[in-house]
């Protein structure tokens, strides 16, 4: 038997290893804390502290379960089905299977990069990705490597799919039945879906090119409206950059970019503007069926992820030609990898075939190009579009017999009706406003009884609007670089810089794109921190104030207070997560190869850090959401996140659940509910910015942070909610966590709840739950105390 | 009240949302007389009023029921339009009630213990939906939907309504509730 990688031990020797490969283990090769490569079980006892605090909530989509042959099942009331498992259990076990499909999203896509990246780049190729040490924070805490080359990622895909497969195993019937568990593997599963993200994100960071932590990152152009549909258009669409990058690469060599217009839907398009400057981005998938019908693309590229599954139907009826490029996505098309790119062209322009499936990328590159330039003049000459024409319009829109069926099936119950009947008078309005709000799903034009093409229609409508959305995006920088966190990471801890807020996921919002922009707005201009990355990215980019700037172009890019960053894609949300460990390691010196427990608990408390999934839909997202909750990080989700069926909620009414203990000595103390949440959804922005604001306190604000904190939490409720904030007392330790301006005020408040107050002094006597104690270590784990530790 | 005007809430009875079919239990449609009555005799009832009360009409009727002493969640934006009325209005975020309307520990919005009756009107239509699958399945909490729109995770809900027939059916509910 050969060796050439790896480690063993010989009979008889067994305290003597040998490594085969690289030899002798390098410092930061050895993990810092207990849990490398954790196991489905090895995080546990931290799930557990979790879960006891923020309790599973169920909200069951289906009351039966229809996973077996015994069933169907009626569960309803928490009943048993005949395995056993009960409503709680299955709608915990699907928490699990909705995790391992978004991490199984993610993780696959770095698969097929890093397969990609190392057969064309080698396995030694250099991590880079900025100005950091810490490069890969999310490996080193989950793997306890420190990875320097690409090739050092495979162990850590290796693990990733290994444990994937062991959590999907459990969902099998007749294995796990305890919710409880459930939901701690499907923690498991988030903390790998990062662990993937951040795989992807960091190989094609430092092999393509990408912005590297660069705060200065140039903008992109976004929007329906920002391309030239009189020359020939070619649309990526999906997540994968590895085809668009051969595409931009032949149109650059080849001079080719004020020939044909680039752009991406989704974050395809993001990556594709990392690549190279000349692409472009439409938005979201939300304007996926929208831009297709509008006849505007030539060519549609399609990789993965995002990609709807009626595409190549939609984009047959307009002649738009389907490239498949990824072995996730094909359509049942014809695999043409092998063949002539002259005689797929013919083939395609000619019409008899209506998108082939290529897997060859140099020949994607030739080919889409030439495909563009051939078939976009004899579309453009055609006029081909699904939208009616005015006439048509008239006819279309007089049909509707406000039978209300369209409202019903759409995801955002839009008075489409109330719409199609100013319109019959000539007022566009309405629909103007619907075509953002709307999500692009086309369920309308199954449910029509009078076949009106109700999508079409309203496209047709907001053609005005669709014309003036040009908008920009600041390009992904990636991660945050260290001297950014040395610079605002104490800031962050001590709460001085009142939170890092980061706007991610899709665009399924409740009331249409606006809300985003409106939030970050409010949330910037009192000085939090704002990451943003993915469709939500897109979105914060899509309005302009009155002096026509959107707030990418108004607000700096840099880790600090009332910044705005774009990470980039979907896979850069791994950064986000990381941000906070990167503030855990570099800030506080916490250990962090192998030693998730530990940062996690530290970010818990001390990393005044939320997420925001507003549109949230996929699985992908819900499984980031999740990692993040591992992480300690809460998470707000839309009201559709109720879908989701699992939330993570405290409850500041059991005291009890609000002990931590002392690092310094080991004394319990019961402190105020920060945070109170780690998964939950809100109604409405207005209801969504006072949590917001109250999610980020954390037990070791101190005063000054505290009552910055405060003056947003109370500022925020009263401004939206018209109402001072319940419990803003509960986070009051002594009169200095009062905000300045409004102290005496509240001090009388306070008074009236029964408080003592030393009025010569302007002092709080009596009535906090605690003192304030700036040398406090909060932390929910007992060995890290210590005194456990001695 | 003459049974012969009375608007008959029952019909529609199906989802609003097509696809929103949770399984074989699904709410009973009901009338507002029967609603109302069940809301006068709960020991320690609460209405559930959200996002889509800012409609002067609906607006009216949830100040209605507050005037009669019904307690009042005001979930989502909805206490923004009913902080200055007078009523025994509290906010609460939906999701963190429908957990706590679970736990029998619960002290309440005001502190003096659970509810035994919950009936709404008023939020986004999926958003309570889900909500009160988590009641349905998780508490024994009687929930009875006086919503715009049938609710199939309620025990008891009007059909689907027009505007004006839904403010005539929340009149005919309030008038079984006794004047304070």
């Amino acid at each position: 038997m050969i060796v050439k990688k790896g480690s063993f031990v010989i009979e008889g020797l067994e305290n003597v290893q040998i490594n085969i490969g690289k030899v002798g283990a390098e410092e930061e090769q050895i993990a810092q804390g207990p849990t490398p490569r954790p196991e489905i079980i090895s995080l546990r006892n931290w799930d557990y502290r979790l879960l006891d605090r923020y309790n599973p909530v169920y909200t069951p989509t289906s009351d039966m379960c229809d996973y077996c042959t015994y069933g169907k099942c009626d569960l309803t009331g928490n009943k048993e089905g005949a395995c056993g498992i009960d409503l709680e259990g299955q709608s915990a076990r699907q928490a699990l299977m909705t995790n391992i499909m978004g991490a199984a999203c993610h993780t696959a896509h770095g698969r097929h990069l890093l397969n990609y990246l190392t057969r064309k780049y080698g396995n030694d190729f250099p991590i880079d990705v900025g100005p950091s040490n810490l490069q890969a924070p999310l490996t080193e805490t989950i793997m306890g490597i420190q990875p320097k080359t690409i090739g050092d990622f495979f162990p850590v895909l290796d693990y990733v799919e290994e444990q994937l497969t062991q959590l999907m195993a459990t969902t099998n019937t007749g294995q796990e039945g305890s919710a409880r568990d459930f939901e701690s593997k499907a923690l498991h599963a988030g903390m790998l879906d990062l662990l993937g993200m951040e795989v992807a994100d960091i190989i094609q960071i430092s092999c393509l090119g990408f912005p590297k932590s660069d705060e200065k990152a140039p903008m992109a152009e976004i929007g329906m409206g920002i391309l030239d549909p009189t020359k020939p258009v070619v649309i990526c669409v999906g997540h994968n950059i590895v085809a668009p990058a051969y595409i931009l690469d032949y149109m650059d060599k080849n001079g080719q970019f004020d020939k044909i217009e680039i752009a991406g839907l989704c974050c395809t398009a993001h990556d594709m503007t990392r690549y190279n400057r000349n692409a472009k981005i439409i938005g979201s998938m939300t304007k996926e069926l929208k831009y297709i019908r509008s006849g505007i693309p030539d060519v549609l590229v399609t990789d993965e992820q995002c990609v709807r599954a009626d595409i190549l139907k939609e984009a047959q009826k307009l002649h738009i030609p389907v490239i498949a490029t990824n072995e996730k996505i094909t359509y049942g098309l014809p695999d043409r990898t092998n063949d002539n790119v002259d005689a797929i062209i013919d083939d395609l322009v000619s019409g008899k075939q209506a998108g082939v499936l290529l897997l060859d990328f140099e020949k994607i590159g030739e080919l889409v190009p030439k495909l563009a330039m051939k078939i976009g003049p004899i579309r453009k000459a055609k006029g081909l579009t699904a939208l009616p024409n005015e006439e048509e319009f008239k006819k279309l829109v007089a049909k509707c017999t406000k039978c209300l069926q369209c409202t019903r099936d759409c995801p955002e119950s839009l008075p489409i009706s109330d719409a199609m009947a100013a319109a019959v008078n000539g007022d566009l309005v309405p629909f103007e406003e619907l075509h953002d709000k709307c999500v692009g799903c086309g369920r309308c034009d199954y449910s029509c009884p009078v076949d009106i093409p109700v999508l079409n229609v309203i496209e047709k409508a907001a053609q005005r609007v669709i014309r003036e959305e040009k908008g920009k995006v600041r390009i992904g920088r990636g991660q945050i670089g260290d001297p950014e966190i040395r610079e605002e990471g104490r800031n962050l801890v001590l709460g001085t810089t009142p939170g890092v807020l980061a706007f991610v996921g899709c665009g399924n919002y409740p009331d249409g794109t606006k809300d985003v922009y409106d939030v970050v707005e409010e949330m910037i201009q009192r000085s939090y921190i704002i990451i943003s990355s993915g469709c939500a990215a897109m979105d914060i980019g899509m309005y302009k104030d009155k002096d026509g700037k959107t707030l990418y172009e108004r607000y700096p890019g840099r880790f600090i207070k009332g910044n705005l960053l774009n990470t980039g894609s979907c896979v850069s949300n791994a950064h986000i997560a990381a941000t906070t460990i990167k503030v855990a390691s570099i800030f506080a010196g916490r250990k962090t190869k192998g030693n998730w427990e530990e940062i996690a608990d530290y970010v818990l408390n001390r990393v005044g850090a939320v997420g925001i999934a507003w549109g949230a839909y996929s699985q992908k997202a819900f499984a980031i959401g999740t990692g993040c909750n591992r992480l300690g990080i809460p998470v707000v989700v839309g009201p559709h996140g109720t879908k989701y069926r699992r939330a993570f909620i405290g409850k500041p009414y059991r005291k009890d659940d609000w002990n931590v203990f002392d690092g310094r000595d080991g004394s319990v103390v019961n402190v105020e509910p920060a945070p109170e949440h780690l998964m939950i959804t809100a109604e409405t922005k207005e209801e969504m910015m006072p949590l917001l604001a109250k999610l980020c306190f954390r037990p070791s604000d101190n005063s000054l942070g505290r009552a910055i904190k405060l003056t947003h939490y109370i500022e925020l409720s009263e401004k939206y909610l018209k109402k001072m904030p319940d419990d803003w007392h509960i986070y009051v330790r002594n009169e200095a966590d009062l905000p300045v301006a409004k102290r005496e005020q509240l001090l009388k408040l306070l008074e009236q709840k029964g408080w003592k107050i030393d009025w010569e002094k302007k002092k709080i006597t009596e009535g906090p739950l605690r003192k304030v104690d700036v040398s406090f270590q909060p932390t929910n784990v007992p060995r890290l105390c210590k005194e456990a530790k001695k | 009240m003459n049974s012969e005007k009375a608007i008959d809430t029952t019909r529609q009875a199906v989802p609003f949302d097509t696809g929103n079919i949770p399984g074989p239990k699904m709410a009973r449609a009901t009338m507002p007389a029967v609603a109302g009555k069940m809301l006068a005799k709960a020991k320690r009832p609460l209405l559930i009023v959200g996002s889509e009360i800012h409609d002067e009409k609906v607006l009216a009727k949830v100040v209605d029921f507050g005037k009669r002493g019904i307690q009042i969640a005001a979930v989502g934006n909805s206490f923004s339009a009913l902080g200055d009325k007078g009523l025994d209005a509290h906010y609460i975020n939906m999701h963190a009630l429908a957990s706590y309307l679970c736990d029998p520990q619960w002290p309440g919005l005001d502190g003096k213990g659970g509810y035994d009756l919950v009936v709404f009107f008023g939020i986004t239509y999926y958003y309570m939906s889900q909500s009160i699958s988590a009641l349905k399945n998780f508490s024994k909490i009687k929930v009875v939907s006086i919503d715009k729109y049938y609710h199939p995770n309620a025990d008891m809900s009007f059909g689907n309504l027009r505007d004006d027939v839904f403010i005539a059916a929340l009149d005919e509910v309030i008038l079984q509730l006794p004047k304070k």
